[in-house]
């Protein structure tokens, strides 16, 4: 993290529109599930900003703003338990918070869970800086009886506390001032020093002393006693950043520490943290003599049942999928349905109007408008799957179904967490890279959206769908069945190869608090959809477009090419056959429709019926403006009547069957036949595979760039899908042939 | 006793916690110390994770970490 040019903790004054204005810088730290991003939200709204950490994968989200004449700057630091220099979390909030220097922090803490929370606000407290405290979900506490006495709390913390019911907006005017207050004059809100007992304390002195005398560069750049407490606790992330050793004074000191405690200097620091925040707790918090079984444990009686847990978690997860998926896909088909008529015709018209020559229309419409409309067809699942992935989080679901399927998931090295986002990978793969967010940590992440492409997703149905009824019409069931439980089986062999070398260094811990159960609120939930909706639009819109345009002009050159096997397309696709022909495809068709599968994997099959079975013009009168108004909006009736009928019409996952409509299957009839010719059986069954496996699309491939922060992860997903789907599918042809069945 | 030996419903206080580093520091941050009250709250229906009550909050963590700590029973 770069420390900027602004990191002074005095209040900025700066004259705008003639008049001075105050500007100060706000972080605001606190436990995970301890309500602060319901605060943020209700704070910043829609003015947040997300984006992440520079060069992780953690999200970070701010806000600027003005209130009440000051200009804000509102930093949400991510959740943790502390700020120890081991989750790449803790560093984040703690360089933040050391290097950064906001001027005040707010320490979200929640009030039905004092003494876990005080632990950090401990930590907190000894940078120095001005915290405000907010004792939020406050309402919760109350309902359980808890008399908390908040004023004698500020008394012993020599810090503001403030009251605050986050999810309805209570208290955030009194924060915020509290905040303003404390940033514009520092020395009067220093937070009191917490006595951490006399050796400590007199260690610490030591040290403090020894770093102000020997080394004031170090001590001016960051708070001494913090300093100080972290070289006593062994604290080797402090000890990298600021060039110190453990020689001389320092080495002496804690040699001197280490001699009276053993070696265990860490286990006592945490300990006298955690009395202090005991020993706060007692002094503030009433309990009522009388505990009632609370509603979170009367759910989990029957949520984390030892027979119904995992039937329960499997319906959750049949209605997860059929809501994101089932309610999804009328309204994709609606947008594409609109961009191919109704869009492309007015189009045309416009540009015949602008006399535009024909190779620019073809542009506009095959390359810009179809790249446009491919990049909107994803914008009902993912924002439909986002809002399901909030509501899981953060109503503690999240936390329940990763308890239920630890055990399984963690025989191939993955995190009870990882089932969820791999599940949704059937669905499509995109949202499911995405949905690797509720993962904490790197590994985990990084590992689960490695196995997500793996998962046949819808757009492989297409492909699927032509070949199996062309080839295996008679089991087709069967047929469609071993697709996926190729892609699941080959999931799982990757995931135990991957767990013992690339990943083996890391070892994965699941230490996980299981939040008490709260309902999201609407907020929340608008927020987090919109934003990663908004974000995917914005990121992918710009990329999917250039290379939509791009696959145009590998189609279109050379100029005015009539056979596609003369475009450039077709002759890399020639140029790549030879390399397809141990795997029974090797030729241009084949090759070709697979390259331009890179899109999206349902291309394959567009791209196949444009080679083998070219479309005639078709001559229709085209409907009237005012004819296609209507259309658009009679087929969006028809869409929302759809998504509900697909809801409440039967059990089935209708985006994951096979059936063709009538249609459909007229249309394919003409591609069906030369595929015939062109393909046996066996040939057919290794091409399907191959198209289950090979590289992951390019939508997917944003979606990692975004959540991973660079293209490293594709490049590898690349190469090692691709290198899977060559292998397996060579020795399903060849195979096949020895025992005679091509 | 180790940690993972309790039966549901049975509390224990812990008198020792084995190992060092990242994984001890995150149970200690979460409140998992020596001379702490721990309940057994409930064994995932597959057998493992564990999930106890620390702090008068609920945990869950593997047997493999649990294993790491031991308890003696209080009634």
């Amino acid at each position: 993290m770069s420390t900027s040019a602004n990191s002074t903790s005095q209040v900025h004054a700066v004259h705008a529109h003639g008049k001075i204005k105050k500007q100060i810088t706000i972080a605001v730290a606190g436990n995970p599930n301890s309500g602060k991003s319901t605060l943020i939200n209700a704070i910043a709204g829609t003015r947040l900003h997300v984006g992440n950490w520079a060069g992780v994968t953690v999200g970070k989200k701010s806000a600027f703003f003005e209130y009440e004449g000051t200009s804000i700057t509102i930093a949400d630091l991510p959740g943790t338990y502390s700020l120890s220099p081991y989750s790449q979390e803790e560093i984040i909030a703690r360089d933040y918070l050391v290097h950064e220097k906001p001027d005040v922090i707010i320490d979200v803490v929640d009030a039905t869970n004092l003494e876990r929370n005080l632990y950090l606000t401990t930590q907190i407290m000894e940078l120095g800086i001005p915290v405000v405290l907010a004792l939020n979900i406050y309402d919760e506490a109350e309902n359980k009886g808890f008399k908390i006495d908040f004023a004698k709390m500020a008394g012993i913390l020599g810090i503001k506390v403030v009251r605050t019911i986050a999810t309805r907006k209570t208290g955030l005017d009194d924060l915020m001032r509290a905040a303003i207050a404390c940033a514009e004059n520092p020395a009067a809100h220093a937070p009191k020093r917490l006595n951490y007992g006399g050796d400590i304390e007199a260690s610490a002195k030591i040290l403090e002393d020894h770093l102000r005398q020997d080394h004031p560069s170090v001590a001016a750049a960051m708070p001494p006693r913090w300093l100080a407490l972290k070289l006593m606790e062994g604290d080797t992330h402090v000890l990298e950043k600021t060039g110190l050793d453990e020689s001389g004074l320092l080495g002496k000191t804690l040699r001197h520490l280490r001699a009276a405690h053993g070696e265990d200097i860490e286990s006592i620091m945490a300990d006298a943290r955690y009395a202090q925040a005991a020993g706060l707790t007692r002094e503030v918090l009433k309990k009522p003599d009388i505990r009632k079984l609370e509603l979170t444990e009367k759910i989990d009686k029957i949520a984390l049942n030892r027979f119904l847990g995992i039937p329960i978690f499997l319906a959750a997860m049949w209605l997860v999928f059929k809501l994101a998926f089932d309610v999804s896909a009328p309204f994709s088909d609606w947008i594409d349905g609109v961009r191919s008529g109704p869009l492309t015709r007015w189009a045309g018209v416009l540009l015949n109007a602008l006399h535009a020559p024909a190779w620019l229309g073809s542009l506009a419409i095959d390359g810009v408008l179809s790249g446009a409309g491919f990049v909107l067809v994803f914008v009902p699942v993912i924002s439909l799957i986002m809002f399901l992935i909030t509501f899981l989080e953060g109503s503690g679901y999240m936390a329940r179904a990763a308890f239920v399927m630890d055990r399984l998931m963690h025989s191939i090295g993955l995190h009870g967490k990882s089932f969820i986002p791999m599940l949704l990978g059937f669905g499509c793969n995109v949202p499911a890279i995405y949905a690797t967010r509720v993962l904490e940590s790197e590994r985990d992440k990084k590992l689960t959206a490695f196995l997500i492409p793996l998962m046949s997703c819808g757009a492989r149905l297409p492909v699927y769908v032509v070949f199996i009824g062309t080839f295996f019409a008679a089991n087709s069931g069967t047929a469609l069945w071993s697709m996926y439980v190729l892609g699941i089986v080959i999931a799982i062999l990757i995931g135990l190869l991957l767990k013992a070398t690339m990943f083996k260094k890391e070892a994965p811990v699941f230490i996980m608090e299981l939040p008490p159960y709260r309902m999201p609120t609407g907020r929340d939930l608008m927020i987090h959809t919109w934003q990663k909706t908004k974000h995917f639009v914005v990121k992918a819109g710009t990329v999917i477009l250039a290379m939509s345009v791009l696959v145009w002009f590998l189609l279109n050159i050379p100029w005015g090419v009539q056979n596609k096997k003369d475009s450039l397309m077709g002759r890399m696709g020639q140029d790549a056959a030879p390399v397809l022909e141990p795997a029974g495809f090797g030729n241009w068709q084949a090759a070709s429709s697979l390259m331009a599968g890179v899109m999206a994997k349902e291309i394959v099959v567009g791209t196949m019926a444009e080679i083998y079975a070219p479309k005639k013009e078709e001559k229709k009168d085209a409907p009237s403006f005012a004819e296609d108004l209507k259309g658009i909006g009679t087929s969006f009736i028809q869409a929302v009547k759809e998504a509900g009928s697909n809801v409440f019409g039967g059990l089935g996952i209708k985006s994951l069957s096979s059936s063709e409509s009538p249609e459909e299957k007229a249309g394919h009839a003409p591609l069906r036949h030369a595929l015939l010719g062109a393909f046996t059986p066996l040939q057919a069954y290794a091409f399907m595979a191959f198209v289950l496996l090979y590289w992951p699309c390019l939508i997917t491939a944003i979606a990692m760039k975004q959540e991973f922060g660079s293209w490293k992860i594709y490049g590898q997903a690349v190469l090692i899908h691709s290198a899977l789907a060559w292998t397996v599918a060579v020795l399903i042809f060849q195979g096949g042939k020895f025992l005679g069945l091509g | 006793m180790k940690l993972s030996a309790l039966k549901c419903g049975q509390k224990g206080r812990i008198t020792k916690m084995d190992g060092a580093g990242p994984l001890k520091r995150r149970l200690m941050d979460m409140g998992v110390l020596v001379g702490e009250e721990v309940k057994m709250e409930k064994v995932a229906p597959l057998g493992d994770p564990l999930e106890v009550t620390i702090k008068s909050y609920k945990l869950s963590l593997r047997k493999k970490e649990a294993d790491g700590i031991l308890v003696e029973v209080v009634a």
